[in-house]
């Protein structure tokens, strides 16, 4: 059926309307959830770019919370899974099983796994072997598994939020740099000011249930996915993402120094991807129709601190993958056609 | 679609705004340089005359003007245009997208919503100047040339040196004195005769004979040829065969004997020692001591042995080059490797022991001892060839009781210590390098050489386990400062 292109006007207000259902569902998280509005803001902005977003924090910031309550604002299917050690691959994907007909005939039946849920919490992802982890590299890039050589499709959206803990090493498996690439953003939960603290015990203490709204349906995301990608973007903008991820590779002729001595592998050109893509859902929420410099400053930590592995200088170190980042973006920006007093050249 | 002039304006604007910006910098530093050049001319005021103050007041307008055209016409592209205004005008990079995109064949509804979007806001912009100025370095130090040449102007022209430079061209004695026969014999009487000029003394090559002094290459063991090429009271006369043949010196009869003979090709500056180690260097071929196959470890204690029977009879290593031939036949190579190991350390220590401070006492201590030694076993006597007084006397003509000359002293002792041909060394302890650790000592403590190899190689295996085995931070800079001190060491 041949669809006639929307008018700029329609986009316009789709672009509004995107806008107000972002909000919405922000303000539904922000109901449970004290404080932590930028993880908030990139939690969802990984939603809308069509990838997984990793959490990082300490226990009890209310990770795990904050996933729970915005499923709970999607009108969506939703599955957790408590990584442990024994868990196996096919505890999440899900196993062939004989099941017997009414003709008393024996066959082997696909019984699906936790996976095939729109949302998927994998709590404590670094506690499962690398063998269970590796479940989910196929769902999470592909959108589908693969058992007994037939495919099966996961439900669209399907969107992956998986949490770990920084400071309990003893008995995780960090994730391989394989996994980490396939999450859009690596998010940091960091502790709760004193305000918020206040705010927490005050919410939480008291016998109050607090309601949570679905405000959002699966075609409603799936839609606004497809409204982020016609974003227009500059090509000095393209060309500042691609220098960013180009100077945190080591072996580029023009990366910084930091690079050269801290890091031993760059970033992917998933990397990238998730720039821009971040920047372009940062652009609509911040009204704009085109991706701006700004955007693509404010998306490069998320985008990039899990994609950048330091070496073993780095390490002992203790470089900050953060601060390597802003040294990168800065490097890139001098590199670029947007440098200052271009109009001297 | 909106139509877009209104932005393309836009950007025209602040092409201009660019242009004018440019213009400015780059007049101010075509003045600054045209500041310097007038000041020159106005310092040149009394040759250009009247000329020079139109010339300086021209070069300054042609300067400034020069240097404003230059900036005008520079190209200035859309795009960068477009970048400033988005930058200067506070619109996130809306006019450069708009203008890049709104021409595209695959552009979206959503990049018309941005072309409307952006020309609302344009449209309320008033006209305001967004391209700031900018000073070049220059124009800072452009008031010191105008002072300098407002200065220059209003002052009495500086007068210049007059008068031709003295002829320095050089006239040859020929020319000089072909000179007088051009003039007349009378006039050449009146005229003073300048002095003639002494020719300039050439400077005397100074030669210096670096031949090392006798005795300083180690032990000279009597009847030693090599002696005789160390002596340099033999290679400062003429030579006399003829002594030699009527006494019958036992040095013509010891010719004969081929293996005796010293390696012309050699320097023997070098010791026994140094020259032995060489050897191994090149027979070992860059292997470890421990990878020399039992064909060179052969080679090298032939060699050895060679060098033994060379040094005289008193050959303390003998016993060790026989021990290590005899585990070669029998395939120990290790032993072998051993032996030759203690006999290369007897070298060095006799190496150490003749320059243990004495050894600018000349070549002749160690014969003298020698003879002493044979006469307490009662070989030898008074009179005897190598028979000396106490005290060394008999280093020295005509102070001995030997009636055979022994030639003259050695004439460095005295004079310059630091001849680079002394071999004796004051210092003490031992000789501090590689070389004397690879060999000397290999056997008894681990050789710094390869300490140092493996370390590095350690700290790789170090650096990737750790990466491997994801071990906690604490840990890894302790493991770090470990190495680290491991270099330090």
């Amino acid at each position: 059926m041949d669809q006639a292109a929307p008018s700029a006007e329609a986009q316009a207000q789709r672009a509004r309307e995107f806008v107000a259902a972002f909000q919405a569902l922000r303000s539904e998280v922000q109901k449970v959830i004290v404080g932590h509005d930028d993880v908030i803001d990139h939690v969802l902005t990984g939603l809308f770019a069509g990838g997984h977003v990793l959490l990082e924090g300490v226990p009890g910031l209310g990770k795990t919370l904050l996933i729970r309550t915005l499923a709970a604002s999607l009108d969506l299917s939703f599955s957790r899974i408590q990584f442990t050690p024994d868990l196996m691959p096919g505890d999440i994907i899900g196993t062939n099983m004989i099941v017997e007909d009414a003709a008393g005939r024996k066959h082997f039946q696909f019984q699906r796994g936790p996976i095939f849920g729109h949302i998927l919490l994998a709590d404590e992802v670094n506690r499962a072997t690398p063998k269970t982890q590796s479940a989910l590299l196929e769902g999470m890039q592909e959108g589908s598994v693969t058992v007994s050589g037939t495919a099966h499709m996961l439900p669209a959206p399907f969107f992956v939020l998986a949490t770990q803990n920084p400071i309990e090493m003893e008995g995780t498996y960090p994730l391989p740099e394989a996994q980490l690439d396939r999450f859009v953003f690596k998010l940091r939960v960091k502790y709760p000011a004193l305000e918020e603290l206040n705010e927490i015990i005050n919410r939480t203490t008291r016998v109050r249930e607090v309601a949570v709204d679905r405000v959002m349906t699966g075609p409603q995301v799936m839609s606004y996915r497809e409204l982020i990608r016609e974003v227009p973007i500059a090509s000095h903008i393209r060309d500042l993402a691609s220098l960013i991820v180009l100077a945190s590779h080591p072996q580029w002729e023009r990366a910084p120094e930091g690079t050269r001595r801290f890091v031993r592998y760059g970033s992917s050109p998933r990397g990238a991807q998730a720039l821009v893509l971040g920047a372009k859902v940062r652009a609509l929420t911040d009204g704009r129709y085109n991706v701006s410099l700004d955007d693509l400053r404010a998306m490069a930590l998320p985008a990039l601190r899990h994609r950048i592995i330091l070496n073993f200088e780095g390490e002992a170190e203790g470089v900050d993958a953060d601060r390597l980042i802003e040294q990168l973006v800065e490097a890139a920006e001098s590199l670029s056609a947007a440098g200052k007093d271009a109009f001297l050249r | 679609m909106p139509d877009p002039s209104v932005l393309h304006r836009l950007v025209r604007d602040v092409t201009g705004q660019v242009r004018l910006r440019r213009a400015e910098f780059f007049a101010l530093r075509g003045l600054f340089v045209a500041a310097l050049v007038a000041a020159v001319v106005l310092a040149l005021r009394e040759t250009l005359g009247s000329a020079a103050m139109a010339t300086a007041g021209g070069l300054l307008v042609l300067g400034a003007g020069a240097g404003a055209l230059v900036g005008a016409l520079k190209r200035v592209p859309a795009g960068e245009a477009a970048r400033l205004a988005d930058r200067g005008l506070g619109f996130q990079d809306r006019l450069s997208t708009c203008l890049e995109w709104a021409e595209r064949p695959d552009r979206t509804p959503l990049v018309e919503a941005l072309v409307a979007d952006t020309l609302a806001r344009a449209e309320r912009l008033e006209g305001r100047r967004i391209i700031r100025r900018l000073l070049p370095r220059e124009a800072r130090f452009i008031p010191v040339p105008l002072a300098l040449g407002l200065i220059l102007a209003l002052a009495p022209p500086i007068p210049l040196p007059k008068g031709g430079l003295p002829n320095f061209s050089a006239k040859t004695e020929e020319e000089e004195e072909k000179a007088p026969d051009r003039s007349g014999r009378l006039q050449q009487d009146e005229r003073p005769r300048a002095a003639k000029r002494e020719a300039f003394p050439r400077a005397e090559v100074q030669e210096r004979s670096l031949v090392p002094r006798q005795g300083a290459g180690g032990q000279t063991q009597p009847g030693d040829l090599t002696a005789i090429f160390k002596d340099t009271s033999l290679g400062s006369r003429s030579p006399d065969f003829n002594s030699f043949l009527k006494k019958g010196d036992e040095r013509i009869r010891m010719l004969e004997q081929v293996d005796r003979l010293p390696d012309l090709q050699r320097d023997f500056t070098q010791s026994q020692y140094k020259v032995m180690f060489q050897r191994a260097k090149e027979l070992r071929g860059g292997l470890r001591p421990d990878q020399l196959s039992p064909e060179k470890l052969r080679e090298l204690l032939n060699e050895m042995e060679r060098l033994g029977r060379k040094g005289g009879a008193g050959n303390p290593w003998a016993g060790e080059i026989g021990e290590g031939m005899e585990a070669l036949e029998q395939g120990q190579t290790d032993k072998a490797m051993e032996a030759m190991e203690r006999a290369l350390s007897k070298l060095r220590s006799m190496e150490e022991r003749g320059r243990d401070g004495k050894g600018l006492r000349g070549g002749r201590e160690t014969d003298r001892r020698g003879a002493q030694r044979d006469r307490g076993q009662g070989r030898g006597g008074p009179g005897e060839e190598g028979d000396f007084p106490e005290g060394g006397e008999g280093l020295y003509p005509g102070k001995g009781k030997s009636p055979s000359r022994k030639g003259d002293a050695t004439q460095r002792l005295g004079a310059n210590p630091f001849d680079v041909g002394v071999e004796g060394e004051s210092r003490q302890g031992r000789k501090d390098g590689f070389d004397t650790n690879l060999l000397g000592r290999g056997a008894n403590m681990p050789s710094r050489l390869q300490y140092l190899g493996v370390v590095g190689q350690y700290r790789k295996m170090m650096e990737e386990a750790i990466a491997r085995e994801q071990v906690p931070r604490d840990f890894q800079t302790q493991v770090k400062q470990y190495f680290q001190s491991l270099d330090e060491k």
